[in-house]
């Protein structure tokens, strides 16, 4: 019993932390048709950017978060004006390597900045310690990261189904011809999907630094992971992306503790399998073009 | 054509007399190739290197036997290539640059790489850190001067069975030494009467270590050997062990995961935290305190020694005993090494001698993370005097 509620505990809560920063690529990825290899940077330099703030005592941790998503969706507008536009019509493997290429100008940048070490989180005492749930103990940071992730899932949920903004983007991702010949203004709704999108990423990262480790290397080392989530769920399928993550964090977590050794290969292994029986992703949906 | 022929048959000789000449000067200098990583991922090892070769150069001098040594570094790039380059650099060491001794050879692979070389050039090889035990068997020309890694983990098992621990679990990274500790720890605590309840290898790469420490929980041991690579890992799996309370419950008894120039990477959750090294910053002896002196002088007064550098500074120790006992003839390797062996002297991580087997006979050290004066620090609770190095094993 005790090893159930553990294995949902912690494979919720890291699977949330993981559909933050996933749910922008599904998107970008569903929408713009671009092979973004360069998501997770958007992630680490958020989370740098507020730990860093914190650690330094400019601002309080709760603070510092906003402040760091902001940053990263302003660097990103900049990001996709000057770069990722031209992305948008060239070859696939085009856009592998210069998404690739920005990766390790990011990491090289980071490394420069904050040096090769994990840079320390320091949570502020009110995230620090543990709670008694009764039947264990929970660290409080994961508690309120839950909660967190919900609530900004939620909006999210709320923005892209009940929103005018919301159901455009799914008619772009849909038929992007079809949308554009109703006066859908395609490419403006490209670049404030992308700019939500990492500013997403850069919150998932900012919060999940506890659990997720900073370091330089950090856009390489999360890539898989977040691919898995998009693969898993299908290109634009943002409904999807939340029962993927948790489905990855509880298989991930589930995986690691009854199999310490190869723990780790259980997500990929399950990957080759779903891959093989359902392309279309977990949660298929209809698409046309 | 004829005229250009005898030209150059001339120039030939000119080149070759004064070439003649040039290796008539060289017996003079006697060279040493240093191997490690000065870029890359491992560049702190690197730096260690440099800092206890320059600091030892400081205090002793260039000149030994009457000899003058020349230092080559070459950048094994550790981290970022494979060890074959450390091969390649070895080969170039010994047959461009002439070097008579080589040291370095940070990580197993590397040393395990070289040793061809060492063998076919007959050239002494210092392992400044590497410490798994099958190395020293792969070449007669190695001496080893860091430690054997099996000896923390059974020093470990009997530390913590003489506090009465009885439920063990080892938890280690999973590769060749993680699992040499494993099997050291898991006999000797055996041996001595205590019961294994658990033996966990944790991957590499390995960023959550949340899943480890429930496992770990859930068995309910009272001592827990650890051997994680330090940095990234050895941070999150401590506070992993932390963040389930097990810091506070168990003995936790580890080698190299918090020394004292990482400390500044952890919280107060690492306090509490043992572990057993065969050196310590914080050693209170003339030999050690010298060493810190020049440190600090030359490369600013924040600079400890780390096992690096130690281990840099006594390996060009012994290969001034090396060349010392080749004075006056060509210098050689095999002899050399010979020379060595028995060779006691006071290292700045106390009293040391080469035994015969090429290892070190020296103090182990077990420490705790304290907090003093809110900065946090490993003081040493206990000394274990002279250990011999395990009989050697396949």
């Amino acid at each position: 019993m005790s090893v159930v509620a553990f294995i949902i505990l912690y494979g919720v809560s890291y699977g949330l932390v993981l559909c933050l920063i996933s749910v922008g690529l599904v998107v970008t990825m569903g929408l713009m048709r671009v092979i973004n290899l360069a998501h997770g940077a958007f992630a680490a330099i958020g989370g740098y950017i507020a730990v860093s703030l914190a650690g330094h005592g400019l601002l309080p941790f709760a603070a510092a978060i906003p402040v760091a998503v902001i940053a990263v969706v302003l660097l990103s507008i900049v990001m996709e004006r000057l770069l990722f536009v031209h992305l948008y019509n060239a070859p696939e493997l085009d856009q592998v390597l210069m998404t690739i290429g920005f990766n390790f100008v990011v990491v090289a940048a980071l490394t420069l900045f904050f040096g090769t070490d994990v840079y320390p989180v320091r949570l502020p005492p009110w995230l620090a310690g543990s709670v008694d749930l009764g039947f264990r103990t929970f660290e409080v940071y994961r508690v309120i990261t839950m909660a967190v992730c919900l609530a900004v899932i939620g909006l999210l949920w709320l923005a892209f189904d009940r929103t005018n903004l919301g159901a455009r983007l799914r008619a772009a991702v849909d038929n992007r011809g079809m949308a554009q010949a109703t006066g859908i203004d395609v490419p403006r709704l490209f670049l404030l999907t992308f700019a939500a999108g990492s500013g997403l990423a850069a919150f998932g990262g900012a919060i999940g630094a506890p659990m997720l480790p900073l370091e330089p290397i950090y856009p390489f080392k999360y890539l898989v992971l977040v691919l898995v989530v998009v693969a898993l769920s299908g290109f634009g399928n943002v409904r999807a992306v939340v029962g993927v993550s948790i489905f990855v964090g509880i298989v991930d977590t589930a995986g690691r503790f009854f199999l310490p050794d190869l723990g780790a290969f259980i997500i990929y292994a399950l990957l080759i399998v779903l891959m093989i029986w359902r392309r279309q992703g977990l949660f298929a949906q209809r698409t046309v073009a | 054509m004829k005229i250009s022929l005898v030209r150059l048959v001339a120039a030939m000789a000119l080149g070759s007399l004064t070439a003649t000449a040039q290796v008539a000067h060289a017996e003079e200098t006697i060279k040493i190739g240093i191997v490690g990583p000065f870029s890359g991922p491992f560049a702190t090892t690197g730096t260690g290197f440099r800092q206890g070769l320059e600091a030892y150069v400081a205090q002793h001098g260039s000149e030994v036997g009457g000899r003058k040594v020349q230092l080559i570094y070459r950048d094994s790039e550790t981290g970022s290539s494979d060890p074959s380059v450390a091969k390649r650099l070895a080969q170039e060491l010994v047959v461009n640059d002439n070097v008579a001794l080589l040291g370095g050879f940070m990580l197993t692979p590397e040393a395990a790489a070289a040793a061809p070389v060492a063998n076919e050039a007959k050239t002494p090889l210092l392992l400044f850190n590497a410490a798994t035990p099958a190395l020293l068997e792969m070449s007669p020309y190695y001496i080893r001067m860091g430690q054997n890694i099996a000896q923390p983990a059974e020093l470990g098992a009997t530390w913590a069975r003489q506090l009465g621990k009885s439920r063990g679990y080892s938890a280690t990274a999973d590769y060749a030494p993680g699992h040499i500790v494993e099997e050291a720890f898991a006999a000797k605590f055996a041996a001595e009467g205590g019961k294994i309840i658990g033996k966990d290898r944790i991957p590499l790469k390995t960023v959550d270590f949340a899943p480890f420490a429930e496992r770990i929980a859930n068995a309910n041991p009272d001592v827990l050997e650890v051997f994680i690579t330090p940095g990234a890992p050895a941070v999150g799996f401590i506070k992993a062990l932390a963040a389930r309370g097990l810091t506070k419950k168990i003995l936790i008894i580890g080698q190299g995961e918090a020394e004292d120039n990482d400390l500044h990477l952890y919280d107060d959750s690492v306090v509490g935290f043992h572990s057993i090294i065969y050196l310590s910053a914080a050693l209170d002896n003339p030999e050690n305190n010298a060493l810190k002196a020049t440190l600090h002088r030359r490369f600013g007064p924040g600079t400890e020694p780390s096992a690096f550098t130690i281990g840099a500074y006594d390996g060009l120790n012994i290969m001034y005993r090396m060349i010392e006992s080749q004075a006056g003839k060509p210098f050689d390797g095999a002899a050399a090494v010979k020379s060595v062996i028995g060779y006691s002297w006071k290292s700045p991580r106390g009293p040391v001698t080469i035994a015969p087997s090429r290892e070190l006979i020296q103090n182990f050290y077990v420490r705790e993370v304290e907090k003093k004066d809110g900065k946090l620090q490993n003081v040493v609770i206990k000394t274990f005097e002279q250990v011999q190095p395990p009989a050697s094993k396949k």
